[in-house]
């Protein structure tokens, strides 16, 4: 019975310009009137799957067919046209005009063919905001309405051009508890009333609370359709995050001696009040990899952010080596020891149009041995990179090559090389393997096992299940900015235990997770 | 792209924009000519063009004119200095615009020094012009430290104070500081001491300033790529957020830069004052800042290559003169061509095809001799 289906994504590939596949052979049919969830870990392709459902990016290969006709969505607007509607997770609306003429927006009412119809705006605003039991305040300034009432100005500009299958992405990521439920309520309505809705998440309650049937993705991959009510928590945990090709990294057993980072009760606000660190307390010591597993955006990032002072906790202390560390500037973090591989390298980690010596010499440019009283020692300075781009073997043509001109693999080596080389007593490792191929990903692993052995503390943050559990020592996971779970010894871990614990399905004793203080 | 590739498009690109240039100009000197015959205003054309393109080196009978030579050469001074200056501000991605401000206000306050001071021949030029550099690289820190401190933006700062500065040197000279017996508003005249040595004595006021002006290309070259302030300067200028998580002092680079700055375009302007006037009469922006701005962009920041900019918008400033003086074309064509040139190089896209093409050609270069690298690895293998 083909016609029951409003959508059909048939044989969907789709290679990135850059070479990513980021789906591979996916099949994706959502039923009419149903509540489909699209899960997936981050990466799984969710979002490139979605997008070419709306007309945002066009497959490589495989069909797409929308109530029974294959269509060619080549823009949003033929996706439209075709009754599909996407809620994005970063809200697209303009913050100093109101609601309604938001709503309004590349479809005005006109009055005498020239000027805005503003009553008329706020008119269809009201008629629709009633018809789906979604209130909004049509004079009202986007920038002044709260969160919840964006989403909904989202999902009924949607319905205003008539869309009868809603994407939403993630549509839950920036809402607090409350807002959530009256989505959820709002959503059951929209169901009621014939609306076909695919909900992207990788939230696996609110999954199991509201979906119908479910599509998972990992790695690019379709794991399968499976109907919500049949299926337990657990079961679905593990086709998301389940393992592939396990990359071994041999090492020795840790001989942890000092403590070296020492954090304690961190909290953080984030600037739409959602609190982002609940009370996170953790010791690093020498000699160790504590890793830090967790599906992203439950605290993480911002850990790391506060160590390096890339942001600032609302309470709590930092402390590197027993002296405080909390609102010093990069120079004295570093001063101090401290490296970090940071998540987002094209932000942080280097300057693209610089050379490869520049970058790598960007933390130490003002060191005596690099210095000839108020010049730099060229010589040093070339013999420096040359050193670390044989020691990292970093694919260039020379020291003098731009870095953007080099592959994301290199790229990372250039960072990695530099944050490990100058002697640093904390290695802080923000997905250090994002992104980047399998030789750079093994020669980076390595090195940071090498490293650790040698008497540095490495705190890994990785959303790599395999990398966090194939390279640390011990391991906590975060969830919803709490640590959830403290594993002294990871080798007798396996995914279906972190799946349940990083999905938020199960959480240890505050005992428990104490542990990973070391007092 | 390799090396050699993107110097050749850089040439090609600076070409082009040139002969654009040149092309609009032709037509607007054609449009301007008023002979009575097509042929007599073909004539004139040419006659114009001439003027322009070779002018400043030749004199009508094709000999060398070593004193059209020299003025060039000399009205090089100010925006070498103007153009370090936005070098080094820009390259910190710092868009200051005060130099043209600055260079006003180093020249008046070299020579107040220069009419004032009781300082002996040989140290008085010297106080006077550092003077003048220190009292912009002052005027500079109010942008900058605006900048750095509560994130104000520094072009709209600089800019302004470009007319307060302006406004406040002419207060200053009609109220307290002008010579009551000239016909015109100016200062009185400066010790005979203060005034900077010539080079060539022809009468082209080519002073030992560019000799100065070339030492400090150099130096600032210097110092932007063999010192670690330089070299802050240029990695915040790629990327701030970069430079921050280095451990690089942020605030107080970008106020660096902008100090520096400042100093650079006073100096400019103390030069400018000693080596060519005798008394100070600048009541309105000189118009150097602007085209400083302009030199920069032409010289990509480097500021290696600033004395290639700064010939090259002499050359035609005189070529200009020449042709509105014997060839009878407005003078104001001069701002057409610039804008013209001005536009062809600050446009990203332009020729943005032409380079796709070599990025292209050098990227399946490299594939190919990678494939016959790994075609040899796998033939020493077996």
């Amino acid at each position: 019975m083909a016609e029951e289906y409003v959508v059909q994504m048939k044989g969907i590939t789709k290679v990135y310009p850059n070479g990513i596949a980021a789906n591979q052979d996916v099949d994706f049919s959502v039923r009419k009137g149903e509540i489909h969830a699209l899960m997936g870990e981050n990466g799984a392709g969710k979002s490139t799957l979605m997008k070419m459902l709306f007309g945002l990016e066009q497959p490589t290969s495989g069909e797409i067919w929308v109530n029974g006709e294959k269509v060619s969505l080549t823009s949003p607007s033929a996706a439209i046209s075709k009754g599909i509607g996407m809620v994005h997770q970063h809200f697209m609306l303009v913050p100093s005009l109101t609601v309604a003429e938001n709503m309004v927006l590349g479809m005005v009412p006109k009055k005498s063919g020239l000027f805005i119809d503003g009553k008329k705006a706020v008119e269809i605003t009201r008629e629709y905001s009633e018809k789906f039991n979604l209130h909004v305040d049509p004079n009202a300034k986007v920038m002044d309405i709260p969160v919840g009432m964006k989403q909904k100005v989202e999902i009924l500009k949607a319905l205003v051009r008539g869309a009868k299958i809603l994407i939403l992405d993630e549509p839950t990521a920036v809402l607090t508890t409350q807002e959530t439920s009256e989505l959820f309520k709002e959503l059951i309505n929209l169901k009621k009333q014939g609306y076909t809705l695919v909900f992207i998440s990788h939230k696996l309650n609110e999954i199991m609370e509201i979906t119908d049937r479910m599509t998972i993705l990992r790695g690019g991959k379709s794991m399968g359709v499976y109907e919500t009510r049949d299926e337990s928590p657990e079961k679905i945990s593990r086709l998301m995050v389940g393992r592939d090709v396990v990359l071994k990294v041999e090492k020795e057993k840790a001989q942890p001696t000092d403590t070296v980072l020492r954090v304690r009760d961190l909290e953080y606000v984030n600037e739409w009040g959602k609190k982002m660190l609940d009370k996170v307390s953790l010791s690093v010591r020498k000699g160790e990899i504590l890793g830090i597993a967790g599906v992203e955006g439950n605290g993480q990032k911002e850990l790391v952010d506060m160590l390096f002072h890339l942001n600032t906790p609302n309470a709590g202390t930092v402390e590197v080596n027993g002296e405080s560390i909390l609102g010093a500037d990069q120079r004295r973090i570093r001063g101090k020891g401290v490296s970090l591989v940071p998540e987002d390298r094209m932000l942080y980690g280097i300057a693209e149009a610089g050379t490869i010596e520049e970058n790598l010499i960007s933390d130490r440019c003002s060191e005596k041995r690099l210095n000839h009283g108020m010049m730099f020692d060229m010589k040093a300075i070339h013999d420096e990179s040359d050193r670390l781009i044989r020691d990292y073997t970093v694919l260039c043509k020379s020291h003098n090559q731009q870095v953007k001109m080099l592959s994301g693999g290199n790229i990372q080596k250039v960072v990695v090389a530099r944050e490990f080389s100058n002697d640093p007593k904390l290695i802080i490792a923000d997905q250090p393997t994002r992104g980047i191929d399998v030789g750079a990903t093994e020669f980076i692993r390595k090195k940071l096992v090498e490293l650790s052995r040698s008497g540095i503390a490495v705190l890994l943050v990785s959303a790599d299940l395999n990398e966090v559990m194939e390279l640390s020592d011990s391991l906590i996971v975060m969830y919803g900015g709490k640590i959830t779970a403290y594993f002294e010894d990871t080798s007798e871990l396996n995914d279906e235990i972190m799946g349940e614990y990083m999905l938020g399905l199960k959480h240890q004793t505050p005992e428990q997770i104490r542990g990973v203080c070391h007092e | 792209m390799n090396k050699r590739r993107s110097l050749i498009f850089s040439v090609v690109r600076g070409a082009a924009a040139i002969a654009i240039a040149l092309i609009v100009a032709t037509l607007l000197i054609f449009a301007s000519t008023n002979g009575a015959g097509l042929s007599e205003r073909i004539a004139d054309t040419v006659g114009s063009l001439r003027q322009l393109l070779v002018g400043p080196v030749f004199r009508n009978n094709g000999t060398i004119s070593t004193k059209n030579l020299c003025d060039v050469l000399a009205s090089m001074i100010p925006i070498v200095f103007t153009g370090l200056a936005t070098c080094v501000m820009f390259s910190a991605n710092q868009f200051n615009l005060g130099a043209e401000g600055g260079i006003m206000l180093g020249a008046f306050v070299t020579a107040m020094v220069a009419i004032y001071a009781p300082l002996p021949a040989g140290i008085l030029p010297v106080v006077a012009v550092l003077v003048g550099a220190a009292a912009v690289a002052a005027m500079m820190l109010i942008p900058a430290v605006l900048k750095a401190k509560l994130g104000v933006s520094e072009m709209v700062n600089s800019l302004m104070l470009n007319y307060v500065v302006m406004y406040l040197i002419k207060y200053l000279m009609n109220t307290f500081l002008a010579d009551k017996s000239k016909g015109q508003v100016q200062s009185y005249t400066f010790q005979d001491k203060a005034l900077l040595p010539q080079l060539v004595d022809n009468g082209s006021k080519l002073s030992w300033g560019f000799v100065v002006a070339i030492a400090f290309v150099v130096l600032t070259a210097l110092f932007m790529y063999r010192t670690r302030w330089g070299y802050a300067i240029r990695m915040i200028g790629i990327n701030q957020d970069f430079a921050m998580y280095s451990g690089m002092k942020v605030a107080g680079i970008v106020i660096l830069s902008q100090v520096l700055g400042g100093m650079l375009a006073g100096m400019g302007g103390g030069l400018e004052m000693l080596g060519r006037y005798s008394a100070y009469d600048w009541m309105s922006l000189p118009g150097y800042g602007w085209t400083g701005i302009t030199v920069a962009i032409l010289a990509g920041n480097n500021p290696a290559f600033v004395p290639l900019a700064a010939f090259f918008m002499a050359y035609l400033d005189k070529g200009c003169s020449l042709m509105s003086t014997y060839a009878n074309v407005p003078s104001q064509l001069i701002d057409i061509i610039q804008a013209v040139i001005f536009l062809f190089f600050a446009a990203e896209q332009f020729l943005a095809r032409y380079r796709q093409k070599l990025v292209v050609r050098s990227a399946e270069e490299e594939l190919k001799e990678k494939e016959a690298q790994a075609a040899a690895a796998e033939g020493s293998v077996k």
